[in-house]
């Protein structure tokens, strides 16, 4: 049975000013999934603190930076169109954040989507939410993104050795393991027995 | 008394996976801990996105081998989702028998490996003994013995016919005096409770505090089950006791692992007593999964597994992110280890049932 609050969309409206999109569906079992985007990411401590005084449980958090939307090419003379935004206005643009903080209300889901233009930063979960600690420290070696007042920021998975945004980066599997390619490797065999005749 | 530090892993007898924990210790007692993590990031959750849709069902059941069958599950429950499949009634009793079945198996394994910790070997060899049936019934029913194969993104693929239900549970009926004698030598040992009642606490308020999930959450008195929760597959039509304990302890940890496999038992004879006649997959062709977001929950052997799925226009997803059980449980080893002795850090860290793979991807 589904214990989403009927007045949860107001709710979340109130702890958001800035705005909300929100839509909720129940599925045939009865269980309940709602998200809400918000129109600015300023919005989300105090979103979080919401949760948290219904007791919902912070399941985790998703970082990605979804593609580009498609623009027509303007035809001569004509003004470029503008880029299509998110809510809120930030820019869909291929290097805008979208950061969805999956919480968990005694069963049903409740995702809230931040959205974060390149270069930009968002309010650390971890003091209301000890379980946001491990994510948003993985989310900032697999991004360029800061998480503002995070209050132990080391590395997670990633060496200290290796530059972050690894997801926004190719790395050469060469690289990763450290080989730099079997041209070096080559280069270091030859060095030690000289280069064939 | 002096102060040091203790160096366990990367790789260590106790740890059947890399992990490397920094204890600060005064005397014989843990002062602090940190993890440090990252030894197997094979980088899955990138890799996920450069295959498509199909190819992603193999590659989640390889996160991880103790729950390698909730991972394709739950990932194609949100691809259902996404595309609007609803799986036949038989394929949903055929993916609880799967979880249940492997829920047996790695239940089993964990505690087999508290009593090798407390230097019980002859109960490690008897319980890995009775989980070998376990293992046995895998071989039997889906040819393998780790990566099962069952889940396929509309349905199973997997059946079974009257010989096998036959066999199923001819096995499980000779699996339950042996579970139950296990439970009663866990319960009342002494060589048992000496090293693991009172051990590695973590209270109810912590476990809340850290969102810790599945039988770590339970044995600190959270009632919290997705299978009751946030009902999928056919556990809607079925009865499933969720086993609470309060102490938070090794013991409590384990006892909760062992009733559940015991309960594991019950369901899949249920399932069985109930598998409707039918297809076992909702269509013949691979469908077309159109864009869409959707999330994903079920009960891993570990707790809650979750998943996150954006498709856009492309065969490959955009973003598939999944939380294991693990991830949450690893914070609240700082807590059980606090105060604890040095001679119980093994011990302790078993109790979570830690899931290094799983957790690192």
């Amino acid at each position: 049975m589904s214990i989403m609050p009927n007045d949860i969309e107001t709710r979340l409206l109130e702890a958001a000013p800035a705005g909300i999109q929100f839509r909720a569906a129940t599925d045939d079992k009865s269980v309940a999934t709602a998200w809400c985007t918000l129109a600015s990411s300023d919005n989300l401590l105090s979103v979080g603190l919401l949760l948290k005084r219904m007791g919902a449980r912070l399941s985790t958090i998703t970082v990605f930076q979804p593609k580009a939307a498609a623009v027509p090419k303007p035809k001569e003379g004509e003004e470029p169109l503008p880029l299509p935004t998110f809510l809120g206005g930030t820019p869909q643009d291929g290097k805008t954040y979208e950061i969805d903080y999956h919480f968990d209300i005694d069963g049903d889901t409740l995702t809230v989507t931040a959205h974060v233009a390149a270069g930009g930063s968002i309010d650390s979960l971890t003091p209301l939410y000890r379980a946001a600690d491990w994510p948003e420290r993985e989310l900032m070696e697999l991004y360029a993104l800061v998480v503002r007042d995070h209050p132990n920021p080391q590395r997670l998975f990633i060496d200290p050795s290796i530059d972050n945004a690894v997801f926004e980066r190719l790395i050469p599997y060469s690289t990763l393991v450290n080989s730099a390619a079997s041209k070096s490797i080559w280069e270091k065999i030859m060095a030690q027995t000289g280069a064939p005749s | 008394m002096s102060n040091f530090t203790i160096p366990v892993g990367p790789l260590h007898v106790a740890l059947e996976e890399p992990m490397y924990f920094r204890i600060d210790v005064h005397g014989e007692t843990v002062n602090n801990v940190t993890i440090t993590a990252g030894h197997v990031h094979r980088g899955v959750e990138y890799l996920i996105t450069k295959r498509n849709v199909f190819q992603n069902v193999v590659l989640t059941e390889r996160i991880c081998s103790l729950c390698s069958n909730s991972h394709p599950q739950a990932y194609s429950m949100a691809i259902e989702q996404i595309a609007g499949i609803r799986i036949p009634a038989r394929a949903e009793y055929l993916r609880a028998i799967a979880d249940e079945i492997k829920r047996v198996a790695s239940h089993l394994f964990n505690v087999g490996v508290l009593a090798h910790l407390v230097g019980f070997e002859s109960l490690f060899m008897h319980v890995m003994e009775v989980r070998e049936r376990m293992q046995d019934v895998k071989e039997s029913i889906f040819g393998n013995r780790m990566d099962i194969g069952a889940n396929t993104i509309g349905g199973v693929r997997y059946d079974i016919d009257p010989e096998r239900i036959g066999y199923l549970r001819e096995q499980l009926a000779a699996l339950v005096p042996e579970v139950d004698e296990i439970i009663e030598i866990y319960r009342t040992d002494s060589s048992i409770l000496r090293r693991t009642r009172g051990i590695g606490v973590l209270s109810y308020d912590d476990a809340i505090d850290c969102g810790v999930v599945g039988p770590v959450a339970r044995a600190a008195g959270i009632e919290y089950d997705v299978r009751v929760k946030a009902p999928y597959a056919a556990y809607d039509r079925l009865d499933v006791p969720v086993h609470v304990l309060k102490d938070g302890d090794v013991w409590s940890r384990a006892m909760i692992r062992l009733m559940e496999a015991r309960t594991a038992i019950d369901l899949i004879h249920q399932c069985l007593d109930g598998l409707p006649d039918g297809p076992t997959v909702a269509m013949d062709e691979r469908p077309a999964i159109p864009p869409g977001e959707a999330i994903a929950k079920c009960e891993a052997p570990r707790g809650e597994l979750i998943y996150y799925v954006r498709m856009t226009d492309s065969p490959k997803p955009e973003r598939v992110k999944w939380r294991v059980p693990s991830f949450l449980n690893w914070d609240a080893l700082g807590i059980m280890l606090r105060q604890a002795k040095v001679s119980d850090i093994a011990i302790i860290v078993n109790s979570i049932d830690p899931c290094i793979s799983c957790t690192e991807r």
